[in-house]
């Protein structure tokens, strides 16, 4: 089942008297629990395909459908409270509230929606995310890896329909970014969503579901993994 | 956290510096705003008290009042007090003295300028309050208690017992006709032209409108102008319009530099924190929640700030009177000096710093709600885009080196807060110029003060010629060693002589050394002189010459403007002082200061000795010395005539070119008589007695005793001076803790910033120039605004205080060079603190700061 359709979807930016076409009529459709990366040299639009896929950005052209969803048809404030509830984050830069603690920080987005967290599959997470001890810590008084575990939970917390994961490994030892990509995966098989992964780690790439290869803004292939085809 | 609204307290809690600093922004102006209310209106109600001291405390009253009128106004409903005053009769006294008897009911009594020493007032139509003066010169010599027979209606003597003793006319004294009053009862008092009612309305009524309406009714209205301007209630629309003008700009002004002062602090603490918001933005928070989030921060920082400044504001003030007393400004009346509490003030107050809060929170809420979460995702720094601006012009700040030109960068560099903090420095500066022309040209207009104000006692003599038409010679009147006498006493501040007359005489003054504003604004006129014998058209301007002592002249230095009034200097032939400044009537029915002449200290001046005969004139040349601003004894300023003070030896030769008209018992140059000047605070008894034995002892004499109408006006001069100045004082400070506080909340939130210059190799040296380099050139850029808008301002306040009297404008140079001077070493110093505490922080961890 289709959970992510894009179609024609094109980002022009004006730069001075120049413009920079980010992205060009790019159109693929993700299914349902595949875990997808997205490869590609810096430049080559990643970056601003996730921040379309999660409605930061509007698009100069194309559509992008969620969960059946047209995002860009919504208004600003439905997009944000549809990002709250279909479409969880994870930065490079963690992107933790530093004044909250782990806890606080993975409820967050259940509680700008006005609701209380379902304790036992919060516990349940936080469990899963190794973070039990540290649940009353603030952002500060974690390492690097334990403050992207947090944002995987805080990403994990509505159960969105996707996760969008922005080079999530790319501040991290490897043995930590390979602890995350686990998590990740552990995402996929446990509550069947749908990640997405910016990347330049072709190891990770190699892990995903699906690898999409974009060059100067443009699709270059959507390929089946290689570790799946092997 | 069960709520994402408890972000906003954990922001605060954790950032505990900057919601300090925040806070402290917030107090500061809540203070500012709530002391100067409270200044502002208890200076109001003072100057309301003093006038109805003076004046009376009625609104308007009827001279020819009719028995139908008086029933019509005792039955109006707007009505509220209703007093009756009727001229009785007059009883001669020896030496030419008098005293009037006049009737006044219980209501009169209140609403009418009539003050009791001691005793009480009349209850009874056989009871009788009179001037203290007059008590040993009345029938029978009667004390407090005793009774004493005067004239009644038709000759018919009235006993009379005496139950009140009223406090000393200067007026009454001079004219020899003390006033006394008898209860009138309003039952059977008849209504004619003899009486005079005098009434105030309900309160809540409007006056002003009201009183076109009450002067249908008799056309014998007048008003208490003196109190109803003071009210906003003046009859005339121009001064109530003016009045507005002028506190509404001074309110508006207070109310702007709270709002700035707010504004600046919340701004940059809600643009440092933007990123986090956007990132909120990208986990799904909508607009309106982020808007929320800042406005919670808003009222959790209101809800402490508000209440500590209103607490400061008023505690605050408290302090500053307290320091002020020990300081040695502690005067007799201190005790009378207090601040009033209004309610209004402090519910404004209070309103103001909500509102000026949630202003100044909703331009960053609306900023950060609207901010780009893809910016905000993309990674650390600052999301705001600073909009570096290049300088057209090289700043002067360049010439200090790297430091220099940092400093210039850094100071351009983000518009916004660059706007902010310089309007804040600009504010402070303006509101100190601003209040100090206000707050001076009130103490002008309230307070005409020279050295009179310290005159208690006046004493004259006029010996008359015995059975055979001997007397003594003038010389021997008044010796010189009561004057010693009088001097040496304790309390005594200085003791003047007073001659008995003095000349009056035209000066010629050439055209070109008259203002010409006197024939443009006025109706004075002078008759062209036809004795100038250098052919320059010039006019004959009358002019008074008065004789002043040694003592006098000591005092006129206070008053020097240009030149000297050195006794010494003056004791050379022909050295005059000259007061070329009058206060005339202008066309439009108002009064002005003007200067009626333009001499300069070392010009000649012409003098007409002998006006009536122009076939020979006889002009004397003397040489001004000095200028006075105003002339330090008696009216401060002639309504129309040059005043020319002289030393006796000037005296002696102008009088010598014409001894028939100039003779020596129409114009004396001894004393004839001195005044008594008592320092503040100082018991006026044992003068009194000293006085009144040598009034006893000899013939002649005359004592006008106003000693305790002195102090009461030098009681009411010095408060309001005090007034002033703590008034000045604490826009002073609180405005130097603005420019405190906005400088290190500047500095301070760049400490992240500081650690990288330092990272990449700055030295701490460089760095703390580099900060004093913008601390000093905010203060450079916050004084030439802060003149600009101070001129501006006070130009307008001048023009508004026209309305009211005629005044040279004159720009408080003085005030603006100490509230920039301030404004400088404020920006200097202010910045030493932070990098204080910078240099002894971690490098690492100010680095690690969450931008």
């Amino acid at each position: 089942m289709n959970v992510i359709t894009v179609d024609g979807l094109s980002k022009t930016y004006d730069q001075g008297t120049t413009q920079v076409n980010a992205l060009k009529d790019v159109s693929f459709n993700i299914n349902q629990g595949e875990f997808v990366a997205v490869v590609g040299a810096s430049g080559s639009g990643k970056s601003t395909l996730l921040h379309m896929l999660g409605g930061l950005d509007k698009p100069s052209g194309g559509y992008v459908h969620i969960d059946g969803e047209d995002l860009y048809a919504l208004k600003e404030k439905e997009r944000a409270v549809f990002r709250r509830r279909k479409i969880g984050f994870i930065f490079q830069a963690y992107n933790l509230i530093p004044v909250l603690n782990v806890e606080e920080n993975i409820h967050l987005p259940l509680l700008l929606d006005h609701r209380q967290p379902d304790k036992a599959y919060i516990n349940d997470l936080i469990h899963t995310l190794g973070l039990h001890e540290r649940r009353r810590h603030l952002p500060s008084e974690l390492s690097g890896g334990q403050q992207q575990r947090v944002a995987i939970g805080r990403a994990l917390a509505y159960r969105p329909a996707i996760v969008l994961a922005d080079e999530p490994t790319g501040n991290l030892d490897s043995a930590n970014g390979r602890e995350v990509i686990e998590l990740l995966k552990l995402a996929v098989r446990q509550y069947h969503q749908t990640v997405i992964v910016i990347t330049h780690d072709m190891n990770i790439a190699s892990e995903a579901d699906r690898v999409l290869h974009l060059q100067d803004g443009k699709l270059l292939n959507d390929t089946q993994s290689l570790g799946r085809d092997l | 956290m069960r709520h994402y609204g408890g972000m906003a307290a954990r922001y605060l809690k954790q950032q505990r510096k900057r919601t300090i600093l925040t806070i402290v922004g917030i107090v500061l102006s809540v203070a500012l705003i709530s002391a100067l209310g409270t200044m502002g209106q208890t200076l109001k109600d003072n100057l309301i008290l003093n006038t109805e001291y003076e004046s009376g405390s009625f609104y308007f009253g009827y001279e020819k009042p009719t028995s139908e009128l008086y029933e019509t106004l005792s039955q109006h409903l707007l009505v509220d007090r209703l007093g009756i005053y009727r001229t009785g009769e007059e009883t001669s006294l020896a030496n030419s003295l008098s005293v009037q008897v006049d009737a006044v009911d219980p209501e009169g009594f209140k609403l009418l300028p009539i003050h009791l020493h001691e005793g009480r007032l009349p209850s009874a139509a056989n009871e009788l309050a009179v001037e203290q003066w007059i008590l040993d010169r009345l029938p029978g010599n009667p004390k407090l208690g005793d009774s004493v027979s005067l004239n009644g209606p038709e000759d018919q003597p009235i006993e009379y017992r005496i139950v009140g003793l009223l406090n000393n006319e200067k007026k009454s004294q001079v004219e020899g006709v003390s006033r006394a009053y008898t209860f009138g009862n309003p039952a059977d008092i008849a209504i004619d032209a003899k009486t005079i009612l005098f009434l105030t309305l309900k309160p809540g009524v409007n006056i002003s409108a009201q009183i076109k309406e009450f002067a249908k009714l008799n056309e014998s209205l007048f008003t208490n102008d003196n109190l109803l301007t003071l009210m906003g209630e003046s009859g005339d629309n121009r001064t109530n319009t003016a009045l507005a003008l002028i506190f509404g700009t001074l309110i508006g002004l207070v109310v702007l530099s709270t709002v700035a002062v707010i504004y600046n602090a919340f701004h940059i603490a809600v643009l440092e924190r933007i990123r986090q918001f956007g990132l909120l933005r990208t986990l799904g928070a909508s607009p309106g929640q982020i808007r929320n989030l800042v406005f919670r921060e808003a009222t959790v920082l209101s809800a402490i700030g508000v209440p500590l400044g209103l607490f400061i504001g008023w505690y605050g003030l408290e302090f500053a009177l307290w320091l002020m007393t020990q300081a040695g400004l502690k005067i007799m009346m201190m005790e009378t000096f207090r601040l009033t509490f209004h309610w209004w003030i402090i519910a404004g107050s209070f309103a103001i710093g909500f509102v000026a809060v949630y202003l100044a929170a909703w331009l960053p809420a609306r900023k950060a709600s609207s901010v780009s979460p893809v910016e905000a995702a993309k990674g650390a720094g600052s999301i705001v885009r600073e909009s570096y601006r290049r300088l057209r012009l090289p700043s002067p700040l360049g010439l200090a080196g790297i430091e220099g030109r940092m400093a210039a960068n850094n100071i351009r560099r983000n518009r916004t807060k660059f706007r902010i903090t310089t309007f804040s420095i600009v504010i402070s500066i303006t509101l100190f110029i601003v209040f100090h022309y206000f707050t001076q040209q009130t103490l002008n207009m309230t307070t005409t003060t020279n050295e009179n104000d310290r005159i208690a006692f006046q004493y004259s003599r006029m010996v008359q010629p015995d059975k055979n038409g001997m007397r003594p010679p003038i010389s021997e009147w008044v010796p010189a060693e009561w004057m010693t006498q009088v001097a040496a006493m304790p309390g005594v501040y200085g003791v003047y002589s007073s001659y008995y007359n003095h000349l009056v005489v035209p000066a010629v003054v050439p055209n070109e050394k008259i203002n010409p504003d006197i024939a443009g604004q006025t109706s004075l006129q002078f008759n062209p002189s036809e004795t100038e014998r250098r052919h320059r058209p010039a006019s004959e301007v009358q002019s008074l010459v008065i004789l002043y002592d040694d003592n006098r002249l000591k005092e006129a230095v206070k008053y020097v403007q240009s030149g000297t009034a050195d006794p010494e200097a003056l004791a050379a032939e022909d050295q005059v002082v000259l007061i070329q400044t009058i206060k005339p009537h202008l066309r439009n029915d108002k009064k002005a200061i003007l200067p009626l002449t333009r001499y300069k200290v070392g010009d000649k001046l012409t003098l007409h000795m002998n006006p009536d005969d122009s076939n020979a004139p006889k002009l004397h040349e003397v040489t001004v010395a000095g200028i006075l601003t105003q002339s330090p004894f008696d009216a401060t300023y002639h309504e129309s005539m040059l005043t020319i003070i002289v030393g006796k030896a000037t005296y002696d030769k102008l009088l010598a070119d014409d001894p028939e008209k100039y003779f020596p018992e129409l114009y004396p140059n001894v004393p004839t008589g001195f005044d008594v000047a008592m320092a503040d605070g100082a018991d006026p008894e044992p003068v009194r007695l000293k006085l009144q034995e040598i009034v006893r002892t000899n013939p002649g004499s005359r004592l006008v005793d106003i000693a305790e109408n002195q102090k009461e006006t030098r009681n009411f001069n010095v408060q309001m001076k005090i007034f002033v100045y703590v008034f000045l004082f604490v826009i002073g400070v609180i405005g130097s803790l603005n420019i405190i506080n906005t400088i290190q909340t500047n500095l301070l939130l760049r400490r992240r910033e500081i650690g990288l210059l330092q990272a990449v190799g700055m030295t701490m040296g460089q760095i703390r120039r580099m900060a004093t380099a913008e601390g000093l050139w905010f203060g450079v850029i916050g004084s030439v605004w802060g003149i600009l808008l101070g001129f501006g301002l006070c130009y307008f306040l001048y023009k508004q205080i026209s309305n009211f009297q005629g005044i040279p404008f004159e720009f408080p140079w003085g005030a603006s060079l100490i509230a920039c001077g301030t404004a400088l070493l404020v920006g200097l110093f202010s910045v030493q603190g932070p990098l204080r505490k910078m240099e002894k922080a971690n490098l690492l961890e100010r680095l690690r700061e969450e931008a």
